[in-house]
């Protein structure tokens, strides 16, 4: 990065007055003698200009009591359980902490139905399922089960199933492909 | 004597409601023009002004003074602004609301003759780019061009670091330039 891309990122701050003394001098005498930084200072002033001119002209101002009595009412208002619920669930539940707590719920809740594998007794989740992985190679080729077993079945969940001599030969796959 | 705001609070506290009012009327003019900033609607604006003190009001006794009453009634209304504009945004009809809104403050900011912005073309140009920028990026225009805040108390009134401050000040000054170009 260049000295004077360095500035025109520092402008924005020396004219906000957030650069110390230390910091503010070499901003100044910089933009004082560099043509294309008193542009960019001059556009930023005029930015800020026009801002203000929007922001604060369009404000006309408001009358106290008017105002004041519609914030009384509210407060004596009788409000139902569901409104305060309300409030309460969208002050709880803030979008930030729903991007970090629904992800986490699904670790939960993964890690609990996944208990069951390493203490046995607990059966959590209902019925008691264990889960096992088979892996045979005989003449037709190399498969791989997932098998799931509870007190009275035993379900298959995934199999994958490949031709013999497919990775040996390093032939195109495309053509006999894995089975589901 | 005027109280100062730690007092008014505490006696809101202890179930004064004119210590509350006292304070309402203390800030409600610039509370009011921060969210319309942020809203662009003056019906919207005032709407929500107004639920900002009943929200404060009810929380009051949860205020702890770790921050300044300021502070703490600019962040409430700041978070229900930036919850309205995202309302806006999924509601179109909400949306052409606030346009008529932003239309006429126009019209009347044109007959302002304290108004530092005569030109109507860049007017318009500029509304629209505010407009166009994320309720975080425009809070940030907001608190700095109308209330002059520094970039410490626009971080605790946002719950961001000044770093978050300057980098979305800076952002957003970017995006207001490039769209203002011709303007400048």
């Amino acid at each position: 990065m260049t000295n004077c891309e360095n500035i025109r990122d520092s402008i924005g701050r020396w004219l906000d007055g957030e650069l110390s003394a230390g910091e503010s001098e070499p901003v100044r005498a910089h933009v004082a003698a560099c043509p294309e930084c008193g542009e960019a200072r001059r556009q930023l002033e005029s930015l800020q200009r026009a801002l203000r001119g929007v922001l604060l002209t369009e404000a006309t101002p408001i009358e106290f009591m008017p105002f004041w009595r519609e914030v009384q009412r509210r407060i004596n208002q009788k409000r139902a359980w569901y409104e305060d619920f309300l409030d309460w669930a969208r002050e709880v539940f803030t979008a930030p902490r729903i991007a970090w707590g629904v992800p986490a719920v699904i670790v939960l809740l993964l890690a609990a139905v996944s208990l069951d594998s390493y203490f046995p007794g607990t059966r959590f989740g209902g019925s008691r399922n264990s889960f096992a992985s088979v892996e045979s190679i005989d003449a037709h080729g190399r498969s791989v089960a997932l098998l799931r077993e509870n007190e009275s079945k035993t379900t298959v969940i995934w199999l994958y199933q490949n031709e013999e001599g497919e990775n040996e030969t390093g032939e195109d796959s495309s053509k006999s492909g894995p089975t589901f | 004597m005027q109280l100062s705001d730690r007092e008014l609070v505490q006696r809101c506290q202890a179930g004064e409601m004119n210590a509350f009012q006292d304070l309402v009327s203390r800030y409600h003019q610039k509370v009011y023009m921060v969210i319309l900033g942020l809203l662009r609607n003056r019906e919207d604006a005032l709407d929500v002004a107004q639920e900002t003190f009943f929200r404060a009001y009810r929380k009051i006794n949860s205020f702890q003074g770790d921050s300044s009453f300021y502070t703490w009634i600019y962040r409430i209304a700041v978070n229900m602004s930036i919850d309205a504009q995202r309302r806006q945004k999924r509601n179109p009809l909400d949306f052409r609301a606030s346009m008529d809104g932003v239309l006429e403050a126009q019209h009347e900011v044109a007959k302002d003759p304290f108004g530092d912005v005569h030109d109507k073309e860049l007017r318009e140009k500029l509304v629209q780019a505010i407009n166009g920028l994320t309720p975080e990026h425009k809070a940030v225009i907001v608190l700095r061009t109308i209330e002059g805040r520094s970039y410490k108390d626009i971080g605790e009134i946002l719950g961001c670091s000044e770093g978050t401050v300057m980098s979305r000040l800076h952002y957003a000054r970017k995006k207001l330039q490039g769209k203002l170009k011709a303007f400048l």
